[in-house]
């Protein structure tokens, strides 16, 4: 698996294994190139039976279903369930906020993790990967791929990352939306310090182009607690001007203002249908994602 | 407010130690980046009103604890008194002590009278200031003493009860020239007093030239009025006083009587409004040791006895007595004491030319008044008058020529030791001039002129005791005198001439007649009760001074010209009757009965301390007009000081403040690991 040489420090093999058995479902129908494991909106070549249609010239004479035909006396075709394999596309926030991690451990390194991590477990069971690294705009892009060298250069990518700039997470979703081709898993890792207003309408727009939408979002525990003790010169990590403060003084407000915006997101993501998953970088990430393949795997058959 | 430690109030820039550590505070900041930024600008624009305000109040209330703590231990004074003399402790303190006997007053519930609360605030007051020195002028003397302690002003037989009435414009007087004399700095005058009218003179020219002076002498003179104004009779103080009476007797005469002798004693007995129940007042005599006891009631203000007769021995010519009324809240005045003799022989003695006029004088001045009263005159020639007995002679006629040189000497001293003389105009006017006075030409009048007006509320031509005026008006003048000089009118004219004049003198008097009692000139001699009641008066007036007995109103002993001149000096009075604790060297201000030789005086309080009234705040305001006074109304009894040390107050304020601090750093509501700031 490490053709190329060293392991990258944001894969741990044993948390791949362990995380293996669980297959990603999208959680409506995919429409991918080959076949796969995912629900596809056409008819296909599978063992699951899908209707009896009319046939119409030009169809497939193989395809006819001679025993009806001996029964009514009328051509039908018999159709099967299409599975197919669909394409992961991972969308990494890379601005300076995602820098910020109190623990030892950024945001953003929790974000390779998840990302390596699905990465992997996708092309494995045969779907196409792609990443795009947005701050600003989108920094890099990686379309999708299934094949197993692309991995290599995903990591490539994931490494070489750093947070930096701005986030303009909202218009970036937009453009992501018309870019990637219909029925997408579009997975968003970020911490959407953003107005949840705003991403409402990136989120309708993927949804109306019928990607599978999937949130993490990346929280550090200081974020949520705030329990700073000292006059503190806060510098923001996106360039913003600095703020100087007593926390003691503003931590109740804080805590109103982040509360107010968490409820505020939750209500979005309900309303507009996207999976979303609030994530403490103190947690587990392996749990998070085991989490997230066995909700997965509950919702499939929907089409 | 003052501080005996204003050295400390230095410490005052400590204030700013919570704003500084605040700042320093603020300085050792951490930096640190942050990715949430959109919760910490909401969270600042929140910021706003009771939150932001909270944090200015704990400020505050740091600063406002270090204030405290150091106003504690800068020892604050606090009282009104000394309420707004900032800039620390005078150098001189002088005491204006009032010792006069309305300050002997007690109220109700208390057994300090006003000059004991006075003097024992006094010594706690300014013990408590802490001056380097101080001087105490009271009102007995007039003398500034300096003091060694101020501790020792309540048991100082200097600041104890006189009978005596205060002179305050001349206190302060005093007080002015020691503060020249010594060209002493920062001076504070502490007044005690109870601002009685009497006391305090307000009409007294001297005020004016005072608050010139003291004004001229600029802020370093400070004046402190600790006033007692309450009296028995105010409404604000009636429930606290019982009612005063004061006891004063207004006459006395030894007569004798069918079983050897009797004295009649005319008194007068005043009452404060107070009194609603009307109790029977006892008045004990006293009268050689020997007691009776009369008791009376009456309604009103006032109660006058007139006359009342107690028998005396036959053998008792010259005495003195007492007459007391019980104790009530003033101690001072229920005590009056007389003394009595035998009425001194009426001698005069007529220096007259002509022997017409002569002879209505001389029967007039003969016959005496009354039984006991010996009347006797004799007729000398003006030659013979460095042989007369002058100190037996109680009335000189003089007609003719006004006397000169030699003569004109020894009639100025006889008059000066309180004889009287009565002066009638010559036909021809010499240049002559006595006491002021010199005759001019004579008028002869073809029509009996009549007197116009005369003086019937006092001297000579006064009325009778049953209050009806004498017959000056029936008198007619033919031929008159005019005069010229400053003297009194007693009787005028139809045509405005004067009749009567009476010359101002010290002492005794020189009266002056402008028409002789020739039957030529006027009716004097043959209407001859108004000649002969101004000559027995004049006479008896004259004879009081030779008296062996005197009633003298208590007061320092004044300078040898004025009334006291014939007392001897107070170390040499021997005290009969009086207060036991006097001072020897204090005789003259304390009531009682002194003898030196064979001399007897009574000495009581003034007539004017028992009507006096009390100073009323804006007249006050105007005999300080223009000069730092702060005052502070006391009440006789008041046990707690004026002046206390206040740090106790200061000490619980910032403990509050402590407290309040601590409160308001409380976070509002338990956050996790949220501490006080």
């Amino acid at each position: 698996m490490f053709k190329h040489g060293r392991p990258r420090e944001f894969l741990d093999p044993t948390v791949i294994a362990r995380l293996a058995g669980l297959p990603l479902f999208a959680r409506r129908p995919m429409q991918g190139n080959v076949s796969g494991k995912h629900t596809s909106p056409n008819r296909g070549a599978s063992v699951e039976f899908a209707e009896y249609r009319k046939y119409v010239p030009g169809d497939d004479l193989r395809r006819l279903d001679w025993r009806a035909y001996g029964r009514s006396d009328r051509f039908y075709v018999k159709e099967f369930e299409a599975d197919t394999n669909l394409r992961c596309c991972l969308v990494l926030d890379t601005s300076g906020s995602m820098g910020f991690g109190s623990t030892g451990l950024t945001k953003l390194d929790y974000a390779r993790r998840i990302v390596a991590a699905l990465s992997y477990l996708a092309i494995q069971q045969g779907d196409a990967v792609g990443l795009s690294c947005v701050a600003g705009g989108i920094v890099t892009n990686l379309p999708p791929r299934r094949n197993p060298s692309h991995l290599m250069s995903l990591f490539d990518t994931l490494e070489q990352t750093r947070a930096a700039g701005e986030t303009q997470l909202v218009s970036v979703l937009h453009e992501l939306a018309e870019t990637i081709r219909q029925a997408a898993l579009v997975i968003v890792i970020s911490d959407f310090f953003v107005d949840p207003q705003l991403l409402r309408a990136s989120f309708e727009h993927l949804r109306f182009r019928k990607h599978d939408v999937s949130l993490f979002q990346l929280l550090d525990p200081l974020e949520l607690e705030f329990t700073i003790q000292r006059p503190t010169r806060f510098l923001d990590m996106e360039g913003g001007s600095a703020i100087f403060a007593e926390p003691n003084q503003i931590a109740e407000r804080y805590q109103k203002a982040l509360h107010d915006y968490l409820d505020r997101l939750k209500q979005v993501t309900v309303e507009t249908g996207v999976d979303y998953h609030r994530i403490r970088i103190d947690e587990s990430y392996e749990q998070v994602l085991m989490r997230f393949l066995v909700g997965r795997s509950r919702g499939k058959g929907v089409r | 407010m003052i501080f005996l430690q204003p050295l400390l109030l230095a410490a005052l820039p400590l204030l700013a130690l919570p704003i500084i550590i605040h700042l320093i505070n603020q300085r050792r900041y951490q930096t640190l980046p942050w990715g949430a930024m959109m919760f910490l600008l909401a969270a600042n624009r929140m910021s706003r009103g009771y939150a932001r305000l909270r944090q200015w109040l704990i400020l505050l209330f740091r600063a406002v604890v270090i204030a405290a703590l150091i106003f504690a231990i800068s020892r604050p004074l606090a009282s009104g008194w000394v309420g707004s003399a900032v800039g620390g402790v005078a150098d001189t303190t002088i005491v204006l002590l009032d010792r006069s006997p309305s300050m002997q007053q007690r109220s109700g519930g208390s057994n300090l009278s006003k000059l004991e609360t006075g003097t024992a605030q006094l010594a706690r007051s300014l013990a408590a200031l802490g001056t380097p020195r101080y001087v105490l002028i009271e009102s007995a003397t007039n003398a500034a003493r300096e003091l060694e302690s101020i501790d020792s002003l309540p048991t100082l037989s200097q600041a104890g009860p006189t009978e005596a009435a205060a002179d305050v414009p001349a206190m302060l007087l005093t007080a002015l020239d020691y503060i020249r004399a010594n060209k002493v700095g920062r001076t504070d005058l502490w007044i005690c007093s109870d601002l009685r009218e009497n006391d305090w003179n307000p009409n007294d020219a001297r005020w004016q030239s005072l608050r010139e002076a003291f004004a001229a002498l600029g802020p370093r003179v400070r004046f402190h009025l600790l006033a007692y104004p309450a009296q028995p009779g105010d409404g604000r103080a009636a429930k606290h006083s019982p009612t005063n009476h004061s006891i004063r007797v207004t006459g006395v005469r030894r007569q004798s009587a069918q079983s050897g002798a009797e004295l009649r004693v005319s008194l007068q007995v005043m009452r404060t409004a107070a009194a609603e129940s009307q109790q029977p007042l006892p008045i004990e005599f006293e009268i050689e040791g020997a007691r009776s006891v009369l008791s009376v009631e009456w309604e009103g203000p006032v109660f006058e006895l007139e006359e009342h007769s107690i028998p005396l021995p036959a053998n008792l010519t010259r005495g003195h007595g007492r007459v007391s009324i019980p104790a009530d809240a003033n101690p001072a005045d229920n005590d009056f004491y007389f003394v009595f003799d035998a009425p001194p022989p009426r001698h005069t003695v007529i220096v007259s030319d002509d022997p017409a006029a002569a002879e209505p004088l001389e029967l007039a001045a003969r016959i005496a008044p009354a039984a006991d009263v010996t009347s006797t005159a004799e007729r000398i020639d003006r030659t013979r008058l460095a042989t007369i007995a002058w100190e037996r002679v109680a009335l000189l006629l003089w007609h003719g020529p006004l006397p000169r040189a030699e003569q004109a000497e020894l009639v100025e001293s006889f008059v000066a030791s309180g004889g009287q003389v009565i002066f009638f105009p010559p036909l021809v006017a010499g240049p002559e001039t006595a006491f002021g006075v010199r005759w001019q030409d004579w008028h002869e009048s073809p029509e009996p002129l009549s007197v116009r007006s005369w003086r019937g509320d006092g001297d000579l031509l006064r009325n009778t005791l049953s209050g009806q005026s004498l017959s000056v008006g029936q008198l007619e003048i033919r031929g008159y005198s005019s005069l010229e000089g400053e003297a009194t009118e007693l009787a005028t004219l139809e045509n405005s001439a004067p009749l009567l004049v009476r010359a101002a003198t010290p002492r005794g008097g020189a009266y002056f007649w402008t028409t002789t009692p020739h039957e030529k000139h006027s009716t004097l001699a043959r209407d001859g009760v108004v000649l002969y009641v101004t000559l027995q008066r004049a006479a008896a007036a004259g004879a009081e001074a030779l008296s062996s007995v005197a009633e003298r109103t208590a007061g320092p002993l004044a300078t040898p010209t004025g009334p006291d001149a014939t007392l001897p000096p107070a170390e040499a009075w021997a005290q009969l009757a009086g207060p036991a604790d006097a001072l020897s060297s204090e005789y003259p201000v304390r009531a009682g009965v002194y003898a030196h030789d064979d001399r007897l005086w009574a000495v009581n309080r003034a007539s004017s301390e028992d009507r006096g009234g009390v100073l009323s705040d804006e007249r006050l305001a105007t005999l300080f007009g223009g000069l730092p006074l702060q005052r502070v109304d006391d009440r006789a009894g008041n046990l707690q000081s004026l002046v206390q040390e206040v740090w106790r107050v200061f000490l619980m304020g910032m403990m509050a403040a402590m407290v309040i601090e601590a409160a308001l750093c409380l976070p509002s509501r338990s956050q996790s690991g949220g501490s006080a700031a």
